[in-house]
């Protein structure tokens, strides 16, 4: 015949029981999950990735995230999902593929009645695309990286009424490098994949090594 | 009791706890709605019901791309593209098909019947039997032609890649080129961002250039001197979106204007005086990326459409009210 503390005692201990089972099940169905190396575990995962001298660290080491733009679906996500606030991922400017169009679809609303700088006509919800004039009838478009959040709204727009010179990109001056993206994981297109560290850009229309910032 | 009650309450709160944690974790699916999202829909499906036209045949091509679209002498309907041009009868049945090398981005038909090519730098001369008459020279290696219109004497090429357009006699000998930029007399010079690039000639015997990147169209006369223009830059249904549109266009007999558009897939008509008229046909009914919708006139007054992604010729007629 147990007393009421001894049965509070099994209680206790059969939670904590249930807890380490449950804690040792996510662990091991995550280290499943995002595949395995020769060590039995993924560097994406592994703590000790950083100071490890095994050989797939080295290399792990020397990659970073990127993202395709031939993947991306413009979704959102990358805004959202950045441990970096706001998102390492930026609008990038592919200014060879550019128009330096006057309709401007990356930056103008589609539903714009006039063509201006005027707030209510921009796409950008933090305003991080500047327009200036360059000669009748071109204009220049620059991304203020400080304001831009990554939301891929000019992208969209750049993509369906022009010729798709802006381009999210992780920003190599800003991400954190995790070991496991926050964005990577919540990407629905799987654009996300580590590149080499010497070759950190993905960008779409761009032919020449050097222009591929390092 | 009652502490005992306290704690097994708690215990089960906290196993709903881990439980929803654990649902939330693996279970869960990331949020599909995109805050920022630029929505589209409304462009491409709201505008339908607006059409004065209807869709009334198609006629299926066997090419592989296809690229130009023209109408023949007694109403019958060229079409060109890789390796090949097709002549159907006006009721779409197929009359005579060969093949060229190459692509033919264009084509057009003289008034004596033979059929010229542009073939990405040159013009070629066929006859409807399929035999090759001529071959012009090159424009030059950076030329991309995208349009011919001839009235028989006179034979204007429009060159994308060079932003310019030639003015040939029937024999192929360059008498000018129009349209190249001189702020000395007003020509403003052509912008073209993406290879689309078209011209015809109007009753009035005037050539019409489309000036893409600045939306509008410029009427010029054969010894190329600028005369008019009209053309509205906007995502609205009276303007010519994107970067570069209108991307394709025809004259109707009565001398309006029939112009297609990219990136917002749409053939509306125009008056003479640039005024917008009415929808021909709307975004929703041309697939999401839908490029290159060359456009033709028959004898009837029909409007020909070429569709490069359903590869056929779209055949579209005035509602009856």
């Amino acid at each position: 015949m147990q007393n009421r503390r001894d049965f509070l005692n099994l209680l206790c201990r059969g939670t904590l029981l249930t807890g380490l089972a449950a804690a040792s099940g996510v662990l091991v169905y995550r280290s499943v999950k995002e595949g395995q190396c020769k060590l039995g575990s993924s560097c994406n995962n592994c703590q000790k990735s950083d100071s490890c001298n095994l050989p797939e660290a080295d290399l792990f080491r020397q990659t970073v995230w990127q993202l395709d733009p031939k993947k991306c679906i413009q979704c959102g996500r990358c805004a959202e999902n950045c441990v970096m606030t706001p998102s390492a991922v930026k609008a990038t400017h592919v200014y060879a593929m550019c128009g330096y169009c006057d309709l401007c679809g990356g930056y103008l609303k589609p539903d714009t009645k006039t063509i201006s700088t005027a707030a209510e006509n921009q796409l950008c919800p933090t305003s991080a695309i500047k327009r200036k004039f360059v000669e009748d009838p071109f204009y220049q478009y620059t991304i203020d990286e400080a304001l831009c959040i990554g939301c891929a709204k000019c992208v969209k727009g750049c993509s369906a009424f022009g010729n798709g010179s802006l381009q999210l990109q992780v920003r190599h001056d800003r991400c954190k490098n995790c070991n496991q993206c926050s964005i990577a994981r919540n990407c629905p297109s799987e654009a996300f994949s580590r590149v080499p560290a010497n070759k950190p850009y993905l960008l779409q229309g761009i032919e020449s090594k050097d222009e591929n910032r390092g | 009791m009652k502490q005992k009650l306290i704690i097994i309450s708690a215990l089960v709160l906290l196993l709903a706890l881990l439980a929803f944690m654990v649902k939330d974790f693996f279970f869960s699916k990331p949020d599909s709605i995109n805050p920022y999202d630029l929505e589209l829909n409304t462009i491409r499906n709201g505008d339908t019901a607006l059409a004065s036209y209807s869709e009334t045949s198609q006629i299926k091509t066997s090419l592989d791309e296809i690229h130009g679209l023209a109408t023949g002498t007694s109403g019958e309907i060229l079409v060109s593209g890789k390796d090949g041009v097709e002549i159907f009868e006006a009721t779409g049945i197929l009359k005579n098909k060969f093949n060229i090398e190459g692509t033919a981005q264009c084509i057009a038909v003289s008034k004596n019947g033979s059929i010229l090519l542009g073939m990405t730098d040159h013009i070629e001369i066929w006859n409807n039997n399929g035999k090759k008459l001529s071959q012009w020279n090159s424009c030059g290696a950076d030329a991309v032609i995208t349009s011919i219109a001839t009235d028989g004497d006179n034979v204007f090429v429009a060159d994308a890649g060079q932003k310019v357009v030639y003015h040939f006699d029937k024999i192929g000998k360059l008498i000018s080129k129009i349209g190249q930029k001189d702020p000395a007399t007003g020509v403003p010079g052509f912008i073209i961002p993406s290879p689309y690039f078209d011209l015809g000639i109007s009753k009035d015997g005037n050539l019409w250039v489309v000036n893409p990147g600045r939306h509008s169209f410029e009427k010029y006369s054969f010894d190329g001197r600028l005369l008019s223009s009209w053309g509205i830059a906007s995502m609205a249904m009276e303007g010519f979106c994107g970067c570069c549109n209108p991307s394709n266009f025809a004259f109707l007999h009565d001398s309006l204007f029939v112009t297609s558009e990219k990136a917002i897939e749409r053939v509306k008509i125009y008056n003479p005086d640039g005024s917008f008229l009415c929808l021909v046909a709307a975004p929703a009914q041309f697939e999401e990326g839908t490029k290159g919708l060359d456009l033709a006139v028959d004898p009837d007054n029909r409007i020909l459409l070429l569709d490069p992604v359903k590869k056929c010729v779209r055949i579209f007629e005035l509602k009856k009210p």
